[in-house]
């Protein structure tokens, strides 16, 4: 494993009466694609702008390097962001942005020529340099705002929504090449976004946070399929949660009917959540499953069907390639291993706990 | 025909806007000097316009206050724009309305509280309190063009910079500054023009000797406009036109139009990029210090012994202020003013400490009254030999034993007649109200000078308080105003010149320069009696060179002296000894300059009344003017 190259330790933010990071703790190593997850509000623009320097915590530290850089400039600091609005110099051509970080350096011209040549053929965008932002599309230009960055070879790339006001193919044209830049540059990149699928698609780490609370870090295929609790859950993907409860060790009552699984260790008789991804739940034939119920409702998506089936008085969410027409009965069957148990936060607090590695 | 509806339309509405102007403009080419008669085409106003020291002197100081007043304000408003954006909301909205209310105030309220401020905080009013005050008033406008082009600016580019590397005010200036660039260049023009323009608020805040263009012109009025003054007016609306064209031509467009912007860096933009940062920041610097240096050499013998003189606009010879300065090394500070009741405030106020003022005698009565004036040491004014006994008597009925004024020039208010317009000689105030030349009488706007004609005629005393009497002379008045054709001050002059009128009431002084440019007048003082006044120098008694002052007026009361202004302003001299040097005895003999004792015996000097009887006055010629 790489070292740890940003090690954030007990962070803590607040705007007014508005805490917005608690006591955070958080270390990302080199080369790592980290995402930082989370709906809007839930702290981790204001984590990003505190490593970017932006921000000053009011409590806590921010190592790099083996450096506390808590309180040093942004403009002193290896790191550089690209900007969710790209933050284009507009009376610059294209050149001169992104010559800029380069100029300041006093770096040769010859150096800043190849620099900037470099950095255009990376982002597919050769040729542009005599052009004006305001003339490029919005794709374009977010390309230039990376390209503008990567040119002063920062150790790390801080990426805040990058592709947010982007749309959808676009979207995923850009996915791709920033897997590609970041392979190709093999620098470390923080990227924030609230779009689960985008982070998903490109990190190697996701950050799940909410309300100033880290929910869980993990892999992407970990988040996905073992989410630590509802928000996470409910957070990432489509999911079906259920109150229920842990009969006993690889037995969970749901909607009240007893389910096999594979999870120990939550005592007997215990309330718990429980967690099944649409994809995961199998249509059968009635005698087959393990209840059932009724399809109300059938949408096509493209890939699959999106069906909804009620099965004691509960809506079932459920992806599948196979069409039942609405109105069928049928049974549901879901694998042991397919269901995720939660413990349930005994308080509104605990909502969004603060979750350490 | 709709279209040529709107056509006539749009035409006469620019005609309405436009036509003054192209007025001024054609007369500022008129050769002839009065305004009714077109004499053929000339340029020799602006050359002469241009060898006028004191005006250029005034267009170059107007030039410096707006330029430096608008650079100041342009970085003190995008500072404070910058401040006032970085602000919580709330104290936003607040702030931008504290800085729009200085900008929706009434100008002379805004000239009234600076001077004011000025006069407790013992400035001294001159130059940098003109600055100052055009300072204050512009930094809203600044801020006004700065604030939509900073709100519009992306908050994340200043950001962006500091990241790549750059210093807070390095990113300042490469990043946030080129986008908010047109806004602060348009509130430096707006600055800039709106200086320019002001003329209310530098009035209250000037002192003596410093003199903007808009107030050198304003003072210039009392004698009438010079030609000179329309062609300084129409360089004055092109330069603004051009300014003007400039402001809506600044490079905002840039964004907006997306065709421009795809030509990448066209020649264009390469030259206005040139332009906006290389050449107008260097003209500018060169104009300001060389300013600088030429201001500093002007008024650098501010350290010297000097004599601040208050005078009458056009009211004394240039040339007696350099000589008296070569041969005394004490240096003048001039300033004018337009009539006895502009001057007096300011005398009264103490703003302004003078060394000597030029009122007319009903004023200085006031003044003495009011204890203004300082007694005047006569061991310092042997020259006041020269002067006609006749004169220091009149003088006593507004200063009793002569203790604090030397007159200067006086004169006599009678008819100004066009001898072919009307059939019988003049000899007295009757004949305005004479049916025969109705629409052809001109009467003096003013409430003194028509009561007095009024009064005399009647015969009584022309400083009469008698109710009875002052009734009588407005049911007169009232009954002459069908046939008056114009209650006008100085178009009289002009108007006679040009054969507009017959008959109207002058001054003498100016019955002399009418006469050499239409030989057809003649004046007459009417066999009633009429008015005669004469101005005197005083000395204000917080005058800070007594002695220098004293200096002066002994100097103006020397004969060649007193011929030299006497030939530059026309008005009678009571210099007995400057009045045997004058050459031409058509002149020296005039009973227009000198009337003889037979013809004063009736006319009498104006008296202060009283602020209980000057309302009278004034009520009944409001009742006058509203019939």
């Amino acid at each position: 494993m790489p070292n740890k190259l940003i090690d954030i330790i007990d962070v803590s933010k607040s705007f007014g009466d508005n805490l917005v990071l608690d006591e955070l703790n958080l270390y990302i190593r080199e080369n790592e694609f980290l995402t930082l997850l989370g709906p809007s509000g839930c702290g981790k623009t204001t984590l990003l702008r505190i490593l970017g320097g932006f921000e000053t915590p009011d409590k806590g530290k921010v190592i790099f390097d083996g450096k506390d850089i808590t309180s040093i400039a942004p403009n002193k600091r290896q790191l550089n962001t690209v900007f969710q609005k790209y933050a284009l110099f507009t009376h610059m051509t294209i050149a001169e942005n992104i010559a800029f970080g380069l100029k300041i350096k006093n770096k040769p011209q010859s150096y800043i020529n190849d620099k900037i040549r470099y950095a255009l053929k990376l982002v597919n965008l050769e040729g542009f340099e005599e052009r004006l932002p305001d003339s490029l599309s919005g794709g374009q230009q977010q390309r230039i705002a990376i390209a503008r960055a990567i040119v002063n070879e920062p150790k790390v790339l801080l990426l805040d929504e990058p592709l947010g006001a982007l749309d959808l193919k676009l979207r995923q044209d850009m996915q791709y090449e920033l897997i590609r830049l970041k392979n190709e540059l093999g620098i470390t990149f923080i990227y924030v976004t609230h779009d689960q699928e985008e982070a998903l698609t490109m990190s190697d780490t996701i950050v799940v946070m909410n309300q100033g609370y880290i929910q869980q870090i993990g892999t992407p295929e970990d988040i996905y399929n073992e989410p630590e609790n509802a928000f996470v859950a409910d957070f990432i993907g489509d999911s079906n949660i259920f109150d229920a409860i842990m009969v006993e060790d690889k037995l969970v009552k749901i909607v009240g009917v007893n389910f096999p699984c594979v999870d120990t260790g939550f005592g007997r008789n215990k309330p718990v959540d429980a967690v099944i991804r649409p994809e995961d739940i199998d249509l059968v034939k009635p005698e087959e499953g393990t209840l059932q119920g009724i399809v109300t409702h059938v949408i096509f998506k493209g890939v699959h069907y999106e069906m909804e089936v009620t099965a004691n008085n509960y809506e079932w969410l459920v992806h599948s390639t196979d069409m039942f027409p609405v109105g069928t009965e049928v049974g549901i069957h879901v694998d042991p291993f397919d269901i995720q148990i939660m413990k349930k936060p005994e308080s509104e607090d605990e909502e969004a706990v603060s979750v350490e590695e | 025909m709709k279209k040529i509806l709107q056509n006539i339309y749009l035409t006469l509405i620019i005609i309405f806007l436009y036509a003054p102007i192209a007025t001024l403009v054609v007369l500022s080419f008129n050769d002839s000097k009065t305004r009714s008669k077109w004499g053929g085409f000339t340029g020799k106003w602006y050359i002469s316009l241009f060898k006028d020291d004191a005006i250029m002197n005034a267009l170059y100081t107007t030039l410096i206050i707006a330029l430096l007043s608008a650079l100041i304000a342009t970085v003190i408003g995008t500072a404070a724009s910058l401040g006032i954006q970085a602000m919580h909301r709330r104290y936003r909205t607040f702030m931008m309305g504290v800085t729009n209310i200085p900008m929706l105030n009434a100008d002379i309220v805004t000239g009234i509280s600076l001077m004011l401020l000025f006069v407790a905080c013992r400035f001294t009013m001159g130059f940098s309190t003109i600055l100052m005050a055009h300072i204050t008033f512009n930094i809203p406008y600044v801020i006004l063009s700065v604030m939509p082009k900073l709100r519009q600016t992306n908050k994340h580019t200043y950001e962006a910079a500091m990241d790549l590397g750059a210093s807070p005010v390095y990113a300042f200036f490469k990043v946030v500054f080129p986008d908010i660039l047109p806004g602060v260049l348009s509130g430096f023009l707006l600055a800039f023009t709106m200086s320019l323009d002001d003329f209310v608020i530098t009035h209250f805040t000037k002192g003596p000797g410093v003199d903007t263009l808009s107030t050198k012109i304003y003072s210039e009025v009392r004698k009438g406009i010079r030609p000179e003054m329309y062609a300084l007016s129409t360089i004055m609306f092109v330069s603004v036109l051009l300014l003007l064209i400039l402001i809506n031509m600044n490079p905002s467009g840039k964004g907006h139009d997306k065709a421009r912007a795809e030509k990448t860096m066209s020649n264009r933009r390469r030259f206005g990029r040139v332009l906006m940062t290389r050449v107008v920041p260097a003209v500018l610097t060169i104009v300001v210090i060389a300013g600088g240096f030429f201001y500093a050499s002007r008024t650098n013998i501010s350290g010297k012994e000097q004599v601040v003189v208050y005078n009458w606009g056009e009211y004394l010879d240039p040339q007696v202020i350099k000589m008296f300065e070569e041969e005394t090394g004490i240096s003048v500070v001039y300033e004018e003013y337009e009539t006895n009741e502009i001057m007096y405030p300011k005398i009264q106020s103490g703003a302004i400490a003078y060394d000597v003022v030029c009122p007319s005698d009903y004023m200085i009565q006031r003044m003495i009254e009011n204890d203004l004036l300082a007694e005047i040491n006569w061991d310092n004014i042997p020259n006041i030999k020269n002067m006609d006994e006749t004169y220091m008597k009149q003088s006593q009925q507004f200063d009793p034993g002569n203790k604090y004024s030397v007159p200067y020039c006086w004169g006599t208010v009678g008819i100004l007649y066009n001898k072919t317009m009307v059939d019988e000689p003049i000899d007295s105030w009757s004949v305005l109200w004479d049916e025969k030349y109705k629409d052809n009488i001109l009467m003096q706007d003013s409430v003194r000078d028509a009561f007095a004609v009024a009064l005399k005629y009647l015969g009584y005393s022309l400083n009469s308080t008698d109710l009875d009497e002052l009734n009588e002379a407005r049911n007169l008045l009232i009954e002459q105003k069908p046939l008056v054709q114009a209650y006008v001050v100085d178009q009289v002059r002009d108007k006679m010149i040009g054969n507009e009128a017959a008959i109207g009431v002058i001054y003498s002084g100016e019955a002399i320069y009418t006469q050499w440019e239409n030989p057809d007048l003649e004046y007459v003082i009417p066999k009633e009696g009429s008015n005669v006044w004469i101005d005197s120098w005083v000395i204000p008694k917080n005058a800070p060179n007594k002695e220098n002052a004293e200096k002066f007026i002994n100097f103006v009361c020397r004969p060649d002296i007193a011929l030299m202004n006497f030939e530059f302003i026309t008005y009678s001299t009571p210099n007995k000894a400057a009045r045997a040097l004058i050459e031409d005895p058509d002149i020296r003999n005039s009973e227009i300059a000198f009337p003889s004792s037979e013809q004063l015996a009736d006319c009498e000097t104006f008296r202060f009344l009283g602020d209980k009887n000057d309302a009278v006055y004034n009520e009944l010629w409001r009742e006058v003017k509203s019939k």
